[in-house]
């Protein structure tokens, strides 16, 4: 399967070259971009580990590719997305994120349904690559 | 109106005499008046009835949508009642629309009761629409007071917080309703919602009628839908969500369905205008307490909004909507099938999503709006678009709406879930090219096509609607248009 | 980066979906090209206006502008024999300017981001101008983040590094200025699009550095050479300085200036145009005190913007110099003159 979240999970993977217009477009608008990595894709896993801290300050995304090709460097075996924060006041939250960097072989979830009263079931979703432990995920 | 009368207001012991005084004659018309920062302000378009002095009628208007009735009472000496007065201050002609008249009037904040959308709407549209000196009524735009804005609990999730919680930033949400509306079991209508969420939707949604019929029953809608919701979540890793609608015929089966909708975990409920507004602000708080986006489906309203002489414009309801607290409010697609040009669908978008919305009559929007830092309500545009518009849908309609393809999904020749990946696609390579900078606008037809080489459901979709389009005169358009510039 | 499929071609129908070859978006179609109008180029690059205006706003200098002028030839063909397909590689644009302090190297960088940023050679055209002290921590591990921090803030601009052989402490193996110029040279190699980096310094130093770091040597494809200022321009360089203050000299007083000037560079610590600002401020502050103390009622537009020879003489120049100061406290020289 493919994890297709983020804003361009539906277009083929991004080239460094296509990943500096869309950083490009979130640094002239004034916002900070930052990378995060995972080896847990659970939808609701909300906290990716920090590459570093949000960019304030480069006015080239060419930062932020230096960066990322670090981190593939270390974590290219997973997912690494790219977040772009906007503080302004009334959004003050993530205004783009899309995923950069993705595992050659993506397992997928497992459902599990318990049926509990009146025909309800009540849903759990798993990585089946967190039944690894951490470290050992995707390799 | 180039010469409006002066104050015409009685005085003295004459203006208690019993017997009938002209509204304009009893402190209903103020033309010196200068509204408050705390006074609410209603445009009207009067239609008064022939021979009825425009000034009059506006009179009347603020009379009897305040203290006023038909005749003098001395009771009003009890009160401080020319703060209670509504007061007409300003009439204008309609510009192009002989007949008609804009009429503004201010009421005093102490008119109404904080938070409640049902006491300020039974003052401003109560009696006053039934008015026999008037041929049509018609409550254009409101301004409300930050004063006033702050007694609302306002969208119990707002567009921020959704987005966060949908884990979904930076483009449209995409969304369809299932279709056929009627007919379903749960079990077929289940079907729907996996393959469109699984094929790439955010969100599926029950249409405004599916309630509890004898076809399909709620509780095994609700449980079919969160199996196809689970299942498509764990296919593609993302937060998805079907607004299962819970309006019902009282507020207890209305508690109870979205109160197991929560129970199984559903991000979204859904609710129509039909319910009422204090049942809306009702789930409003509901939504805020359970953790709940709250969908508002927008049924009935073309029965008072469409026409422009009489009713309420649609960008007031917008309004009331974004004080009463939902998350979802459909507000037009331009392109699509129903009612909305673009200048005017423009308007409403703002007044969801604005901090502050300034004056801007080429839009309808009559006055300056602070929102007070109520949470911003997400617009929803459906009926009627397709995949080949995406440029357009983006370049009118922008990044913070929910793009629903009902027919644009499930139409498609090779099933829902072509349908849908047709649609994220294009949306997604539209998205692209803009933040690229690109001319998506112009270039639109030429990145949907350069999408599809790698998508072949998409090429599909853009050979089946090819050229499909709405192509209607709106009836509710902006009575103000930019005039031609000299420079030319 | 691995391909992964498209979701579209998992599941259950089969896909008849044509093989991903194209990306979705594609880059603006460069027209063909075969003949370029290089004065036209010139033109439209801006490049002429940016010459124009160093020529205008930078006296002196004629070897500093000769050779930005054959750089910027260079670099407006290297862009049309890229656009003609004859050239592939971005050219080396990483340069060295050596000079003694105040000849306008900082100013002449600035000009040059321009100009790079003109001809496409840089994204944005800003000049980030650090040393040592910014790049180099004084612990273990904080030279790395700390030096690239400061290549990220650079990209898409110009690197300025002014006395750039401070980073090489030839005395101290362990020296953390090692760590910077590793990373330095990477990314110099690396990132030739994304930034250019100018090394300054003094002539006889930058040599020293070059000599022992060839990375740094093999990297840098433009060396500027600085030249003093010679009295007459910086006598000029005085004029137009106070001018642009709104004051002026008295005819005794442009006498005592070109005097100074000759003093003055004989003097420790002499750096050419910073040393004529620095003396200006102090003309300015006695002219003041002058005028506070002696005026007996209002003054005019004349009295308020005449420096007058009084206010040059007092300073110690004429007087031998500043060995007494320099004894004294060898950081405040510069304000005592």
């Amino acid at each position: 399967m493919r994890v297709t979240q983020g804003a361009f999970s539906f277009l083929p993977d991004l080239t460094d070259e296509q990943i500096h217009t869309q950083v490009q477009y979130c640094i002239d608008k004034g916002w900070a971009v930052s990378l995060e990595y995972t080896d847990d894709p659970h939808p609701r896993n909300t906290y990716w580990e920090m590459w570093g801290h949000p960019m304030f300050d480069n006015p080239d995304a060419a930062a932020l590719l230096y960066e990322l090709n670090e981190c593939r460097k270390q974590f290219g075996h997973g997912y690494i997305r790219v977040v772009a924060f906007d503080s302004t006041s009334g959004w003050e939250s993530v205004r783009l994120s899309f995923i950069v960097n993705r595992p050659s072989e993506e397992p997928g979830f497992r459902l599990s349904r318990q049926e509990v009263k009146g025909r309800s079931i009540q849903y759990t979703t798993t990585p089946y690559t967190t039944d690894q432990p951490e470290g050992q995920r995707y390799r | 109106m180039n010469e409006q009368p002066k104050s015409l207001t009685v005085t003295g012991k004459a203006r208690y005499a019993a017997g009938v005084l002209e509204y304009k004659k009893m402190g209903y018309w103020e033309p010196d008046y200068e509204p408050k920062d705390t006074d609410i302000i209603a445009l009207f378009r009067i239609t008064p009835q022939d021979g009825v002095d425009p000034v009059e009628a506006a009179a009347a208007v603020a009379g009897e949508s305040s203290t006023a009735t038909w005749t003098v009472v001395w009771t009003d000496r009890l009160t401080a009642c020319e703060k209670y007065r509504a007061k007409a201050y300003r009439v204008d002609p309609v510009p192009g629309a002989d007949g008609q008249y804009f009429a503004y009037i201010a009421y005093d904040l102490d008119l109404f009761e904080p938070g409640s959308i049902a006491n300020l709407t039974a003052s401003i549209i109560g009696n006053v629409f039934g008015f026999k000196p008037l041929k049509a009524l018609r409550l254009e735009d409101m301004r409300l007071p930050v004063a006033y804005v702050k007694t609302f609990q306002g969208p119990a999730t707002g567009v921020v917080v959704e987005r966060e919680r949908l884990n979904c930033y930076g483009r449209p949400l995409l969304g369809a309703t299932v279709k056929p509306k009627l007919g379903l079991s749960g079990r077929n209508y289940g079907r729907v919602v996996y393959e469109a969420l699984k094929g790439g939707l955010d969100f599926t949604k029950d249409d405004e009628n599916i309630n509890s019929q004898p076809f399909m029953h709620w509780r095994d809608r609700f449980l079919y839908c969160m199996e196809a919701v689970n299942k498509a979540s764990a296919a593609t890793g993302e937060v998805k969500g079907t607004y299962l609608n819970v309006t019902a015929a009282t507020m207890e089966d209305m508690y109870e369905r979205a109160e197991f909708a929560a129970e199984l975990g559903s991000v979204i409920v859904m609710i129509d205008l039909v319910i009422g507004y204090t049942a809306i602000q009702s789930m409003a708080k509901w939504a805020r307490r359970n953790n709940m986006i709250l969908h508002l489906h927008r049924a009935g309203h073309g029965t008072y909004t469409r026409q422009k002489s009489h009713g309420v414009s649609f960008r007031v309801i917008a309004k009331w909507m974004r004080l009463a607290g939902v998350d979802h409010i459909h507000a037009g697609t331009v392109v699509g099938k129903l009612e909305g040009d673009p200048a005017t669908t423009r308007g409403y978008y703002d007044f969801c999503l604005d901090e502050f919305t300034p004056q801007n009559l080429q839009n309808g929007v009559f006055f300056d709006q602070h929102w007070a830092s109520l949470n911003k309500m997400m617009p929803v545009a459906s009926g009627g678009i397709h995949a080949g518009q995406m440029h357009q849908l983006i370049h009118h309609l922008g990044e913070d709406v929910v793009l629903q393809f009902g027919g644009g999904t499930i139409g498609h020749p090779h099933g829902i879930a072509a349908g849908a990946t047709a649609n994220r696609v294009a949306l997604e390579a539209m998205i692209f090219a803009r933040n690229a900078g690109r001319d998506f606008l112009a270039d639109g037809p030429t990145i949907l096509a350069e999408a599809a080489k790698t998508c072949t459901p998409l090429r599909q979709a853009l050979d089946t609607w090819k050229g499909v389009s709405f192509n209607y005169a709106s009836t509710d358009t902006p009575d103000f248009v930019p005039t031609a510039s000299v420079s030319a | 980066m691995t391909t992964s499929t498209m979701p579209w071609e998992s599941g259950g129908r089969p896909s008849d979906s044509t093989a991903v070859s194209t990306p979705a978006i594609q880059k603006l179609e460069t027209a063909t090209v075969t003949e370029i109008d290089l004065a036209q180029e010139f033109e439209s690059s801006g490049v002429r206006g940016v010459l124009e205006e160093l020529d205008r706003s930078l006296i002196g200098l004629k070897p500093v502008k000769n050779r930005i002028r054959e750089t910027a030839a260079l670099l407006l063909v290297e862009r049309a024999r890229k656009a003609l397909g004859l050239a592939h590689e971005t050219p080396t644009l990483h340069m060295s300017f050596t000079g003694n302090p105040g000849t306008g190297k900082t100013t002449v960088a600035l000009k040059m981001a321009n100009l790079l940023h003109r001809l496409g050679y840089v994204r944005k055209g800003h000049l980030v101008t650090v040393t040592r002290d910014d790049l180099v921590g004084q612990y273990i591990g904080h030279t790395a983040p700390k030096t690239k921090e400061v290549l990220k803030k650079a990209m898409g601009g110009v690197l300025f590094i002014d006395e750039a052989y401070y980073l090489y402490r030839p005395d101290n193996e362990r020296d953390y200025g090692q760590e910077a110029i590793e990373i330095l040279l990477q990314v110099m190699e690396n990132n030739r699009d994304d930034l250019v980096v100018i090394l300054a310094g003094y002539a006889d130093r930058m040599d020293r550095f070059f000599e022992s770091n060839p990375g740094f040597r093999s990297r840098i494809a433009h060396h500027i050479d600085f030249p003093d200022y010679t009295d007459d321009e910086l006598l000029h360089i005085a004029t137009t300085m106070l001018d642009a203050q709104n004051y002026r000299f008295t005819d005794t007083a442009r006498t005592a200036m070109a005097e100074y000037i000759g003093l003055r560079r004989r003097q420790p610590h002499f750096a050419n145009a910073r040393s004529i600002r620095n003396a200006i401020d102090r003309m300015r502050l006695r002219q003041a005190n002058r005028l506070f103390e002696s005026a007996k009622g209002p003054l005019g537009v004349e009295a308020l913007s005449t420096i007058e020879e009084s206010d040059l003489r007092a300073s110690r120049v004429f007087r031998g110099g500043l060995d007494i100061d320099i004894a004294r406290d060898a950081g405040k020289q510069e304000s005592q003159e």
